[in-house]
């Protein structure tokens, strides 16, 4: 009997539940979270070399020009303004407003919208 | 840290294909976990394939069926065939929901079955769920009364409740306990030693907010715990999976809020 429990095993979970909308807006939530604190300090670093002097001035044009560095910016703004939104989500949600489902995957909408029109704006402007 | 693979004995094998005896009119493919505890393989996928002209519409009518007339190995909990008991969850087509209320029609293509995730099998579709009443049991779920003065102690009179303050049990007291939403959450899933869950939170709920209980600031502490209660990160997959229709996400919101102005 002590074996017959012992070796039960786990059923699956991540690789067959449904991706559901639900799980996809939080999971992203703390994605972009993540992704915003890696790419603060890279941010920070790109400003601390116009600040070091003219021979660190040099990188900062190269960085500044690289396609690469472009897209993380495209990327970051992208994190900021979804995590912004969804975090005022999160924030009524506190306060038990706007948690009906229906009202859930609506206000997930608004988000995306949001974080899209407000992403290429900033895209356009800079 | 949570672990998102599953253990060595746990990963899924292909299983046999069951092929239908004579040709169905309007067939429809189930594939099924299977673990049997008295052999030492892993969990496995079988195939089976059933006619619905000849089935009931739910996919616990094609389990039965199969049950019946196909493999009388599978195992299945299921009691009363229409919702109220929660005997039947599992996860049908990659959502946790009870297999008596789900209809085939609803699925498109092949069925998927597996039992309610990240948690021990006993057998085939039938998880272990101990630890979960264990939980359950941690909150108190009952009427508790405390008696302070001479006439309430010598009093034989029923607890009276207004319809308003009845009211206040909508949306809770209709829960089955079949854990879908509970072994729905990736918060569970990775701390479920720990953290309450969403049904059992839900039935926290239900007693914090009965006016005839007298120990709604004791329950309020007791779930006052970064483990127990605020392993709840709003995911809402609770609310999305719940087979009776409730909102045990905001329930648990509202437990929040109760903690902070209250307490």
């Amino acid at each position: 009997m002590k074996k017959m429990t012992d070796n039960r095993p786990l059923s699956p979970h991540l690789s067959i539940h449904k991706k559901v909308l639900t799980a996809v807006f939080s999971i992203f939530h703390r994605i972009s979270g993540i992704g915003l604190s890696i790419g603060a300090l890279l941010i920070s670093i790109w400003f601390f070399l116009i600040s070091s002097g003219p021979e660190f001035y040099n990188y900062f044009e190269i960085l500044s020009k690289s396609i690469l560095f472009k897209l993380v910016l495209m990327i970051w703004t992208i994190g900021i303004f979804y995590h912004l939104f969804n975090g005022c989500r999160k924030l009524y949600w506190s306060f038990g407003i706007g948690m009906e489902l229906s009202q859930v995957y609506k206000s997930g909408y608004v988000v995306l919208f949001l974080t899209l029109i407000s992403s290429l704006v900033v895209w356009y402007f800079a | 840290m949570a672990q998102f693979t599953l253990p060595a004995n746990s990963k899924l094998t292909m299983g046999k294909t069951h092929q239908p005896k004579e040709p169905s009119k309007d067939p429809k493919q189930l594939a099924i976990y299977r673990w049997d505890p008295e052999d030492d393989k892993n969990p496995r996928i079988d195939n089976y394939e059933i006619d619905q002209e000849k089935c009931g519409p739910m996919v616990l009518d094609a389990l039965m069926k199969i049950k019946n007339e196909i493999d009388p190995t599978l195992t299945f909990r299921r009691s009363c065939r229409e919702g109220v008991c929660g005997s039947c969850a599992m996860n049908i087509d990659g959502v946790n929901t009870l297999a008596c209320l789900k209809s085939m029609s609803e699925v498109k293509n092949e069925i998927k079955i597996y039992p309610l995730p990240h948690m021990r099998v006993v057998k085939d579709l039938v998880p272990d769920l101990s630890k979960a009443y264990e939980q359950l049991a941690s909150i108190k779920p009952w009427l508790q009364r405390k008696k302070t003065n001479e006439e309430e102690k010598n009093s034989r009179d029923e607890k009276k409740q207004l319809p308003k303050d009845r009211e206040k049990l909508d949306g809770k007291w209709e829960c089955v306990l079949c854990f879908c939403c509970t072994t729905s959450c990736p918060s569970y899933w990775w701390n479920g030693d720990e953290y309450l869950g969403p049904a059992v939170l839900l039935q926290a709920a239900r007693w914090v907010s009965d006016s005839r209980d007298s120990e709604r600031k004791e329950r309020l502490k007791a779930i006052n715990d970064s483990l127990k209660l605020y392993r709840c990160h709003s995911i809402m997959n609770c609310t999305r999976s719940c087979p009776k229709g409730l909102n045990p996400a905001k329930e648990i919101a509202g437990l929040k809020k109760a903690i902070v102005t209250e307490l």
